[in-house]
């Protein structure tokens, strides 16, 4: 299964609407957080951090409704928190169905098996499951044993009723490109749509400070994972973004759009950085001094971000504004296999992480001979 | 040259960076914040909006709120600029105007504390190495 026809006409013209209308700034995605709380406790995440007084409140259906009838963009991500713990989620989606807008609910699909009777599959409606990698890997990510074992049953049965499934992937320090690269391979075995990846952005409420990716570094990860690329494997991503990641394009943020609605408000500047509220999304885009954020303006905040929340609009614009990005995306698309010897050199190297995760080396030994926990022992040390 | 250029000079080029240092932050919680020039009550109420954990404003007349701050607006002076808060136990947003505070305290627990990966990590070894399955960082009980 494919991106709909239907979701990439009502992208395109969507956008060829701004161009024509003169539009400089517009939204893409709009990411609603209808709440904050979750059902993980994952060390890299810095999106959940609150009282328990504001962990238990949560927006309104209608209060979303108004979010993205203010918004207007074409396409809803549904992240949080953990969406399915939202006691009026199946609303929620219904009314984002009724109104056309094509809905990536992210979940960490502990629920997913439990809830799954909430939903009516449908072309708006996708799963966006959050799988950080191999078992090991996203147990470890996620801080809970068996989180992958729950995420692929979830990820199953929602392939088997017929929803549209992608998955969303977290890379930090210590990623192990081969290791991506396996994984991907399951995935499609699965039967999912796409993929999507992200580098870990550095939030600084994460209660992990130490392993979030430089952009030499992301680079590098991303080019040896993206080049010499199978055929069956496929991307729920802007072509030119994954070629952005590969440190094949450069891009500047443009973080209007994909604008952040949640119970505080319109969150500015962008999904991932809270440097205040605004009350209406037309005071969000007229209010907030854009100009101090993204890599270029220099702010500390904004170092190390390639996020998608950041450049994926970016490469979508790319994409329609003008001919050579548009002869770029379809020969991407339809040639994109990116062969690159020194990329596969790369995938020879052992993983060096700056600061070693070191429970991923141990986890990756317990099956290990001793002369590669040894050399592995080395490798860390 | 203003201070943000200054600082954007100064730092290391971002295309090259391996990786990020990420973030050192003062631990606030139950401290008592001395706001006693218009210098200082500005930095404490920068340093509470950042806070991840629930703050308690006390006005010039006497009365108190305590709650989470979600959100800052700075103007040229203290009656133009003003914090917003959600009261614990009610779901309004309040905002104060930065001239009728008097106190702020860091009252509330830093949810943003400790929790390391490394604190994981150790854990997840001391439990393993005990014979225990399903080992899990669990999130906090909310009630």
């Amino acid at each position: 299964m494919a991106v709909p026809v239907s979701q990439m006409w009502t992208v395109a013209s969507y956008v060829l609407k701004q161009r024509m209308a003169g539009r400089r700034r517009y939204p893409l995605v709009l990411m609603l957080e209808p709440l904050f709380r979750c059902n993980l406790a994952c060390a890299g995440c810095g999106k959940i951090q609150y009282p328990a007084h504001v962990l238990k409140m949560h927006l309104s259906p209608e209060e979303c409704f108004r979010a993205v009838e203010e918004c207007g963009a074409p396409m809803v991500s549904i992240p949080g928190g953990e969406p399915l713990l939202h006691p009026e989620i199946r609303q929620i989606v219904e009314g984002l169905v009724a109104r056309k807008k094509y809905i990536y609910l992210c979940t960490n699909a502990l629920l997913l098996r439990e809830k799954i009777d909430l939903f009516t599959p449908s072309k708006y409606l996708t799963f966006s499951v959050h799988v950080d990698g191999e078992k090991e890997h996203h147990d470890f990510s996620v801080c809970k044993e068996g989180g992958f074992d729950q995420a692929i049953e979830g990820v199953r049965e929602a392939v088997r009723r017929g929803f549209r499934v992608t998955t969303n992937t977290t890379l930090f320090d210590g990623a192990d490109p081969n290791s991506v690269r396996s994984f991907f391979d399951q995935m499609m075995e699965l039967g999912v749509e796409g993929m999507m990846l992200s580098p870990g952005y550095s939030y600084d409420k994460a209660p992990d400070q130490q392993h979030f990716l430089g952009r030499a570094r992301t680079r590098r990860l991303f080019r040896a994972i993206l080049s010499n690329r199978k055929p069956e494997w496929r991307f729920n991503m802007s072509p030119l973004f994954l070629e952005f990641l590969m440190g094949k394009r450069h891009y500047t943020c443009t973080p209007w759009g994909m604008p952040t609605f949640n119970l505080f408000g319109w969150q500015k500047p962008c999904y991932l950085l809270q440097d205040g509220y605004a009350d209406t999304f037309a005071e969000l885009m007229e209010a907030t001094e854009w100009e101090k954020y993204g890599t270029e303006s220099g702010n500390p905040k904004c170092a190390n971000c390639m996020v998608h929340s950041g450049y994926e609009a970016s490469a979508v614009h790319d994409n329609f504004n003008s001919w050579r990005g548009f002869v770029d995306t379809a020969k991407a698309t339809l040639f994109g296999r990116y062969a690159d010897p020194e990329a596969l050199e790369m995938l020879k190297e052992p993983v060096k992480p700056v600061h070693a995760r070191a429970g991923l080396v141990q986890l990756q030994m317990a099956g290990a001979s001793q002369g590669e926990k040894q050399e592995a022992e080395e490798v860390q040390a | 040259m203003s201070e943000a250029q200054r600082q954007a000079a100064a730092a290391p080029d971002p295309e090259s960076l391996e990786v990020v240092p990420g973030f050192q932050h003062d631990f606030l919680q139950g401290r008592v914040w001395d706001a006693a020039s218009e210098e200082e009550l500005r930095e404490g109420l920068e340093k509470a909006f950042d806070y991840r954990g629930d703050v308690t404003i006390t006005r010039r007349d006497g009365t108190a709120v305590e709650g989470y701050i979600f959100d800052r607006r700075t103007g040229a002076t203290l009656a133009e600029s003003c914090v917003r808060i959600i009261p614990q136990g009610s779901a309004a947003r309040v905002a104060i105007p930065y001239s009728e505070i008097a106190g702020i305290v860091f009252s509330g627990r830093d949810a943003a504390a400790g929790k390391s990966w490394e604190a994981w990590v150790k854990k997840y070894w001391e439990k393993k190495a005990a014979g225990e399955t399903n080992i899990e960082l669990k999130p906090e009980n909310l009630d």
